[in-house]
């Protein structure tokens, strides 16, 4: 695998404020890559490194083995990027807007045609092409400036809060849109502060909260490394009682009842979960409890991220 | 390359927001205007009444132009679409410097050619009227040349609409009067030769300013 982005140790600080504090890592070519973190976490910080919108940082960032710093000019049209917040003169037309980034990227005018008439397809914007921006919908102003993104065909995408604000039709239009991006073999970074954007497109995913990477994994890897695997629900039927003495089993940490017809199990972190489960049914089938579920609980992406951002996790 | 790009973009956008339309009409509607009042000029032709006038209210509107919508591009984040593209910060500047400075041109000399007919008309045209003209128009031009920087200076300091709005009619308008205060206490000095060293120097210096401000804020 080639490695596409790289963050060697950066740090960046505004005034009194650590916005990034030694983040290091890597984005391999072809990945799609989840940024996510609460707000003010960091997250467009780093975007506006990698996009040299910020230049005052330590640390180094490269792009194919290239340092940004020194080799910005030959990297623009690399990158395509969409600001989380970053709007058009109000009396531009869509057209207009494409004509104008188009020009300043250096495309040519057959090119740029070619180009601003499969993406507006592309973002089902065809209809509005000659409106003036001030008139188009929030939806279709996001997708604007994705469309702006794309205009000179970049190899890598980095998407600012791509889908915030949008209501749940527009989310799914343009996830859609962003999966089809990532067919086509770009190398996507997009950043969100919601779990539930970036699981389903992402490949990997980065946890950041005040300026630090708390963890970088594929969605089953932060699963795993959570360790919320390690519970098991047992309910019983009604009107039996609760199995009893399952603490005294050596992979038990302790029960918990959650109600008088269900309990859970909290495992050792150290232990193989399977020969637990194994020693747990031995000792519900000696004690003859009549059993209505037994589930091994896995934790939802969710779940990983809220722990991570409120430190529950090291 | 992107500055001759940003240029044109810039006039588009002042014709497509109708501020060209504005300008160029409103300013020699005041021509008209100081005609029909009829100002004791004490001998100086229209024409050059209008330049002083026209410069004064165009030199307000320039300043005010560029700040406020330097102020609003920066706070809607509008600059991060042009420098993720290879255009460099002093060309956003020098773009919108040279827009307005150039519709303002136009707008002055327009101005000027209708005070110029209503003088032939009125009092006829003489050599001493075209002279005088010709120095009203050489010294509003460099008052709109000053006046477009220190918009621009405001712009780029500033991040509040209202502010800016503000400074820019208090600062723009007046300061550019500097140009003329030489040749009222020193009589010998030419006002033509004057503004234009003034008005090219200063211009030079505060642009100059602005793109080393410009170049270190953070979008």
């Amino acid at each position: 695998m080639i490695d596409c982005i790289e963050f060697r140790d950066v740090s960046k600080k505004y005034k009194d404020t650590q916005a990034l504090d030694n983040i290091s890592f890597k984005i391999q070519k072809g990945e799609v890559f989840g940024y996510i973190g609460p707000n003010g976490a960091g997250k467009t910080t780093t975007i506006k490194i990698l996009v040299s919108l910020i230049k005052d940082f330590t640390g180094d960032v490269f792009i194919y083995g290239k340092n940004i710093a020194t080799n910005r000019k030959d990297l623009y049209n690399l990158i395509g990027y969409h600001p989380q917040e970053a709007h058009f003169q109000g009396w531009r037309t869509v057209d207009h807007a494409f004509k104008t980034f188009g020009r300043l990227s250096g495309l040519s005018s057959d090119f740029l045609e070619t180009q601003t008439q499969e993406i507006l397809e592309l973002l089902d914007l065809s209809d509005v092409r000659y409106k003036k921006i001030v008139h188009l919908s929030g939806g279709m102003f996001q997708k604007l400036r994705l469309g702006q993104a794309l205009l000179h065909e970049p190899e890598i995408l980095i998407l600012d809060e791509p889908l915030s604000g949008l209501d749940p039709t527009m989310r799914f239009q343009f996830k859609k849109i962003i999966k089809k991006l990532a067919k086509q073999g770009k190398t996507i970074l997009f950043s969100s502060h919601i779990l539930n954007d970036v699981q389903d497109i992402a490949g990997k995913i980065g946890i950041v909260d005040k300026g630090h990477i708390l963890n970088i994994g594929t969605p089953e890897e932060l699963q795993s490394a959570f360790h919320v695997g390690n519970l098991i629900e047992i309910v019983v039927a009604r009107n039996t009682p609760l199995c009893h003495d399952l603490k005294e089993l050596s992979s038990v940490d302790y029960i918990e009842e959650v109600k008088s017809v269900k309990q859970i199990v909290h495992l050792k972190h150290d232990v193989d979960i399977d020969e637990a489960i194994q020693q747990i049914l031995g000792q519900i089938s000696n004690q003859k409890c009549q059993i209505r579920k037994f589930n091994l609980l896995e934790p939802s992406l969710e779940e990983v991220y809220l722990k991570y951002v409120r430190g529950e996790v090291e | 390359m992107s500055l001759r790009l940003l240029f044109l973009d810039e006039l588009m956008g002042y014709a497509k927001s109708k501020v060209m339309i504005v300008l160029w009409f409103g300013l020699p509607l005041l021509s008209f205007i100081i005609h029909f009042i009829q100002p004791d000029t004490e001998g100086l032709p229209i024409s050059f009444l209008v330049g002083l006038v026209v410069s004064s209210i165009g030199g307000t509107l320039s300043s005010v132009m560029l700040s406020t919508s330097i102020v609003s591009e920066k706070n809607q984040h509008v600059y991060e679409l042009f420098l993720i593209r290879p255009v460099k910060r002093s060309s956003l500047l020098l773009a919108k410097f040279f827009s307005v400075f150039l519709c303002l041109i136009v707008a002055i000399i327009i101005s000027l050619i209708v005070g110029m007919i209503i003088d032939i008309f009125t009092v006829g045209l003489t050599e001493y009227f075209l002279n005088e003209t010709f120095e009203s128009l050489i010294v509003s031009i460099s008052a709109m040349a000053i006046t477009c920087s220190i918009g621009i200076f405001i712009g780029v300091l500033v991040s509040s609409i209202p502010v800016a709005a503000i400074l820019s009619v208090y600062l723009g308008g007046q300061l550019s009067s500097i140009i003329l205060l030489p040749t009222i206490f020193i009589e010998s000095l030419n006002p033509v030769i004057l503004a234009l060293t003034l008005g090219v120097s200063l211009t030079t210096i505060i642009m100059g300013l602005n793109i080393f401000l410009f170049g270190r804020q953070q979008f």
